[in-house]
């Protein structure tokens, strides 16, 4: 009878260890502009986890009404309307806001919040599209200036006539709020994609192995050209591609160099910021695309501290990567012939 | 007898487990493209199955689409949304990049089909 009865309990075992990677719990939202989907294996307690997820759901609903510059009466809009007053934010915007000054600072201007009338003048928010004359260029060119912007505790002071938008950064910080909350609830494998621009890994697959990311070809968008190996580790993508618009045979992307107010044209098709932070790969995504392949692996060896690796697509196919993605990246089924420069 | 009995329980056991991670883990079966609208599931289609190309034109308050399906493959070929980013990204046969409108918030994305990737950046 006790023989049995540990028969019955090994087969039980058999049965538990084969069914432990089990379903995940997963929910897909839209915001911020795009899809966000997260991806989540908890403990056995799946209800839990469903939990987790329908809050993670909300969480981004509601960072995208607190983030967006385009809402009426947020934090954002406010401050913009306010014609040079001191306006008090909340406090996750006055947070958010102070990050992402550090980053511009750091970029020096590559990266900088303060040019939204520029890519409303080009018609991206509203999807309407139209190529400002070099006139109104210059004049938008000559109000982006992060450093105008005075953040003191939750008070924030923009000058008159200009406007911020948090959107290079606002995923990055969703992604990092998400994943600190998988890890608050025990979920330790969860992958979050923030709209595909921006993905962040939670530990690695249930089983331990790290998740496997595509980067997206900018020459052929449905193709992946290189997989990157993620755990613990966030992913973002800037690229050219993402959202234009064609007139006259010639492409105007939405990522707008600081400096003319135009595209950002620095013959770059697309880069890929691999680092802990989301945050971080968002931005700095953005500012290495407007800096460009030289001044952006320059960028990547002045700055350990911000524990950033890169990978960079020309204009014209180059593939560029910084050497700290050994074993973590390689090229995808099709591309193995595509020589790789390894940037040290 | 006991110790048989014994022996043949745990092949059983491993047995089931094997077929387990095998039906889990074997991805062998054709690639599905599933649309939804807004997260509810509009069409699922077996892109292994498809013996001639056809469209589907899928409308509601939020606009419309036309997607045309190949074997194997899946697009969308007109929209109502003013920025056709739908249309211009052209064919899809691989997880690796979904479709999305967002203007209709409509989504087509493929799942199965073997492929190895668990997400996507771009």
């Amino acid at each position: 009878m006790r023989r049995a009865r540990q028969v019955l309990s090994l087969l039980a075992c058999a049965l538990l260890l084969s069914g432990c990677q089990k379903e995940p719990v997963e929910g897909t939202t839209f915001a911020m502009d795009t899809v966000m989907s997260v991806t989540l294996y908890g403990g056995w307690d799946r209800e839990q986890t469903k939990e987790v997820r329908d809050w993670m759901l909300g969480r981004l609903g509601w960072l995208d009404g607190l983030l967006s510059a385009v809402d009426g009466d947020g934090d954002l809009p406010t401050l913009n309307r306010a014609g040079g007053q001191p306006v008090e934010v909340s406090e996750r915007v006055s947070e958010l806001l102070d990050r992402a000054l550090e980053l511009c600072e750091i970029t020096g201007g590559a990266l900088d919040v303060t040019a939204y009338p520029a890519i409303k003048a080009w018609g991206f928010t509203e999807e309407e599209h139209r190529v400002p004359s070099p006139a109104e260029l210059a004049e938008l060119a000559a109000k982006i200036d992060y450093a105008a912007v005075e953040v003191e505790g939750e008070s924030v002071t923009l000058p008159a006539g200009m406007e911020i938008d948090l959107g290079a950064v606002a995923k990055g910080y969703a992604g990092d709020v998400l994943a600190e909350t998988a890890r608050a609830n025990d979920i330790s494998s969860a992958l979050l994609d923030l709209g595909q621009s921006t993905i962040v890994a939670v530990g690695g697959k249930p089983g331990g192995k790290p998740w496997r990311v595509g980067i997206v070809d900018p020459a052929r968008p449905g193709s992946y050209f290189a997989v990157v190996e993620l755990a613990d580790m966030a992913m973002g993508t800037s690229g050219g591609y993402q959202r234009y618009f064609e007139q006259d045979g010639v492409r105007y992307w939405h990522i707008l160099d600081p400096d003319t107010a135009a595209p950002a044209r620095s013959g770059l098709s697309s880069v890929t910021v691999v680092s802990p932070s989301a945050l971080t790969c968002d931005g700095l995504s953005t500012a290495l695309f407007v800096m460009g392949l030289e001044e952006g692996a320059d960028f990547w060896r002045e700055h350990p501290e911000l524990e950033f690796e890169a990978v960079f697509v020309t204009e014209d196919g180059g593939i560029y990567r910084t050497a700290g993605l050994e074993g973590r990246f390689s090229l995808a089924k099709g591309y193995e012939d595509r020589e790789v420069t390894v940037l040290e | 007898m006991r110790t048989k009995v014994i022996v043949f329980l745990l092949a059983a056991a491993v047995a089931v487990s094997a077929g387990a991670l095998l039906l889990r883990g074997g991805q062998t079966e054709n690639p599905v493209a599933r649309i939804t609208r807004d997260g509810v599931l509009l069409e699922e289609i077996d892109l292994g199955r498809v013996a001639k190309p056809y469209s589907l034109a899928l409308e509601d308050e939020s606009g419309g689409n036309t997607v045309l399906v190949e074997p194997g493959r899946i697009r969308v070929t007109e929209a109502s949304c003013p920025d056709q980013v739908c249309v211009n990204q052209g064919w899809i046969d691989s997880g690796a990049v979904p479709i999305i409108c967002l203007p209709n918030k409509l989504m087509i994305e493929i799942v199965g089909g073997g492929g190895d990737l668990d997400g996507t950046a771009g």
